[in-house]
């Protein structure tokens, strides 16, 4: 793609910015059950309704990073370490998983597969179709893609927060506290995995 | 599917009538995750309640006793008849939805079945097809059962009831919005009820409990460690203040018994709170002669009981006022918790009350009388201590909290519960310079529970636990951002272990802590040296570079 043809597609993302979000909202959110994706829709209160808000935030500040990417990231970025390690583009990806947080951050405790956690993220692709028309070439839907290993790598790192949580929580609580009196000396491979039942 | 959801259909109503839909043909599927695991036989024997064995939610057969059904049926006809509360909540609810987003659990998760109204309806609609004239005669018609919003007793329902009514935490926030004033935490007591019945009780109650009513406490710590425990945070507060604190144990005749959750003698962060208590005693001995003694026996505040039934809640309670008895105090003093007021404030004058060998509790050293605990003989710490800061008896250096930017979560119990809302904060203010109110919708009597209550903070249901507290996680993390806060001060020892987690998943630079380790902190000992650090031994604001 030109640049100037960029800069137009990035324009008309622009203007269209307000109707592509409202879909890509109610994309994400249909992804509850019908009554739940009601009310998730419904109240602008962001402590009333923090599920609803938070992805509607977030898919914002996601959008508002896709239109700043530019045409220079490349899968590559993502799949070989060593090259996004140096290359300035890594810090685009940074913000864009930064931008994907809280949504997916949500999504990794509400019991989503990580496919379901991250698929709103392709629908973009048919909702832009839908508005802009015809797109001048494949570019933007290269930048969904990009997007969407972006979720994934978030979706990855809230799990493994949570195991650790899970798997620390006692030691960190109770036996830390042991410790420090020196009651307890060495915990054996269970104790510190098991749940935080003593 | 994205064109399905118009707005305009966003903002339709939900039809909460209960034919409606077809939520109540579905089986339930048990989540990883979300559930918690099976009581122990063991722990279950020990409590004498019914069909200890080993089972797993995950399977196909709970190992139920034969007449399931009957045991059921039975246990609903007689709490209907024993508590009124529970009858009309049954019949009166128009389903009107008011509750339906105000449950945390439903926020955070998005499952309708923790609605607030549909958690209720589960058992409602059993009781309609058992217990009401209407769906005896319509269930002679076909179909007839649909229309009166009755289902008979299933094994599947069984288990979405076990499902969803453990994960409600009982914290009663969906009837303050309620019309009616109806309590869903009442439904869900009698649904743990009914379950313990049938040896249903989850693991991280039943453990707790059976060491409660063994040792004395829900960690089964016997007296010696608990006296060692002690003993170990007066050597810390030693080393940090120059001033032995001297803790004092079973001592009859002594004034005051305190009695607080063994979450804030052996787990981190209430030993920092734990700490603070024992500062403030030693201040109050030094200064104006008040005898307080700890209770080896008595070691525990909290009462998992309460989740268990109402005659397990009122065996543990006893043990409390027969220690009180058996050392002649005057009164009890009670540490910061959640749940064991909201026993001691609802239900220990009717299980076990009046108390009247104690006295009615007055502060011996500003003479205020405590009006609320007149019968229950059990003062909040918090409030003891708003009351000699109130009357200007303690000697505070705020200057030592003023790394603490400080915000209040409410718990559930203690706000909803008994209406302690002014008292820590005030303390707070009176310690610490630097506080931010969450938003109003966030805190008070509609504060959003911390999503570990009512016995469900174990291990193997975090994402429930994380999803369920994001609605609070959420009011943290506004104020941080907005005003820099990095402290959520609580008073509630399961709070002070479940927000700490909670923290780490949503919003890492909060740390959590109890009031009385803020008290701790800022007071003046009678005779200490200059502190160079904090209770967890961290630098002093203004001592950073000392020891570099
Ligand atoms: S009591 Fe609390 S957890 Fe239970 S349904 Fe009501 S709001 Fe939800
Ligand atoms: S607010 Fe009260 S009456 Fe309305 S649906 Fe909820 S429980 Fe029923």
């Amino acid at each position: 793609m030109m640049p100037n043809q960029l800069i137009d597609l990035n324009r008309q993302l622009e203007l269209n910015k307000e109707k592509i979000l409202t879909l890509w909202f109610e994309a994400a959110i249909s992804s509850y059950p019908e009554d739940t994706a009601r009310l998730l829709g419904k109240s602008k209160n962001r402590f009333d309704n923090p599920v609803g808000n938070i992805t509607r935030q977030s898919l914002e500040d996601t959008f508002d990073n896709i239109i700043r990417m530019s045409l220079a990231e490349n899968y590559k970025d993502y799949t070989n370490s060593k090259h996004s390690q140096t290359n300035k583009e890594h810090v685009g990806q940074n913000r864009v998983e930064n931008s994907l947080d809280p949504v997916i951050r949500i999504r990794a405790v509400q019991n989503f597969s990580a496919s379901q956690a991250v698929a709103f993220v392709f629908e973009l692709k048919a909702i832009v179709k839908s508005v802009l028309g015809k797109l001048p070439d494949e570019s933007f839907n290269y930048r969904v893609d990009l997007v969407a290993l972006a979720a994934f790598n978030r979706f990855m790192k809230c799990r493994e927060n949570i195991f650790l949580l899970k798997a620390t929580e006692a030691k960190r609580r109770v036996h830390s506290a042991f410790e420090r009196a020196g009651l307890v000396t060495e915990l054996t491979e269970d104790e510190l995995l098991g749940s935080s039942k003593s | 599917m994205s064109d399905e959801l118009k707005p305009d259909a966003l903002l339709d109503r939900i039809d909460y009538t209960p034919a409606a839909g077809s939520w109540m043909d579905s089986t339930v599927q048990i989540m990883p995750g979300m559930y918690c695991y099976a009581a122990k036989a063991e722990s279950v024997e020990t409590l004498g309640l019914p069909n200890a064995r080993t089972w797993n939610p995950l399977e196909d057969d709970w190992k139920l006793p034969e007449n399931w059904q009957e045991i059921i049926h039975n246990a609903i006809k007689e709490r209907l008849e024993k508590f009124r509360t529970f009858k009309v909540f049954m019949d009166i609810c128009v389903r009107c939805g008011a509750c339906a987003d105000k449950c945390h659990f439903f926020l955070g998760t998005g499952d309708p079945k923790n609605m607030p109204v549909l958690r209720a309806e589960l058992l409602r609609s059993v009781y309609r097809n058992d217990f009401t004239k209407a769906a005896q005669i319509l269930k002679m018609i076909p179909g007839g059962e649909k229309l009166s919003g009755g289902r008979p007793m299933t094994l599947d329902v069984l288990k979405e009831w076990w499902y969803y009514f453990f994960q409600c935490t009982e914290c009663r926030r969906c009837s303050v919005f309620c019309p009616y004033g109806i309590d869903t935490a009442e439904i869900t007591i009698m649904a743990r009820e009914i379950f313990n019945l049938l040896g249903l009780n989850i693991d991280w109650i039943a453990t707790p409990v059976s060491n409660c009513y063994k040792t004395g406490n829900h960690l089964g710590i016997q007296p010696h460690a608990f006296k060692d425990m002690l003993e170990f945070f007066a050597e810390d507060i030693e080393e940090i203040t120059g001033v032995n604190v001297e803790p004092q144990f079973n001592k009859k005749g002594a004034d005051i018994l305190f009695i607080t959750p063994s979450g804030d003698v052996f787990a981190d962060p209430g030993t920092y709170t734990c700490q603070g208590y024992l500062i403030l005693f030693k201040y109050l001995k030094d200064k104006y002669g008040l005898d307080v003694t700890w209770s080896t026996y008595a070691s525990e505040g909290g009462n998992f009981g309460f989740f268990t039934s109402h005659e397990t809640m009122k065996r543990l309670n006893s043990k409390m006022y027969a220690e009180a008895r058996r050392l002649g105090v005057k009164w009890i003093l009670g540490g910061e918790c959640g749940h064991m007021w909201r026993v001691i404030h609802q239900y220990m004058d009717t299980m076990n009350g009046p108390a009247d060998f104690l006295e009615e509790p007055v502060n011996p050293i500003t003479g205020t009388k405590f009006e609320n605990a007149k019968s229950t003989k059990m003062v909040h710490i918090t409030e003891f201590t708003a009351d000699l800061i109130k009357h200007g008896k303690l000697e505070l250096d705020k200057s030592r909290n003023a790394n603490r930017i400080m915000t209040f979560h409410d718990s559930c119990n203690t706000s909803r519960g008994m209406g302690l809302l002014e008292e820590p904060r005030y303390v707070i203010q009176n310690v610490c310079d630097n506080f931010f109110e969450m938003p109003p919708n966030t805190i008070r009597e509609q504060t959003f529970c911390c999503g570990s209550g009512s016995g469900l903070n174990a291990g193997e249901n975090i994402e429930l636990r994380m999803a369920g507290g994001l609605p609070r996680a959420n009011a943290v993390k506004y104020v941080h951002e907005k005003f820099g806060v990095n402290t959520l001060g609580t008073i509630c020892a399961i709070d002070r272990a479940a927000l700490s987690t909670l923290m780490e998943y949503w919003v890492p630079e909060v740390q959590v802590y109890g009031i009385h380790e803020l008290v701790g902190n800022a007071l003046i000992l009678p005779g200490e040296k200059e502190r160079e650090t904090d209770l967890r031994l961290e630098p002093l604001p203004g001592m950073e570079d000392e020891d570099e």
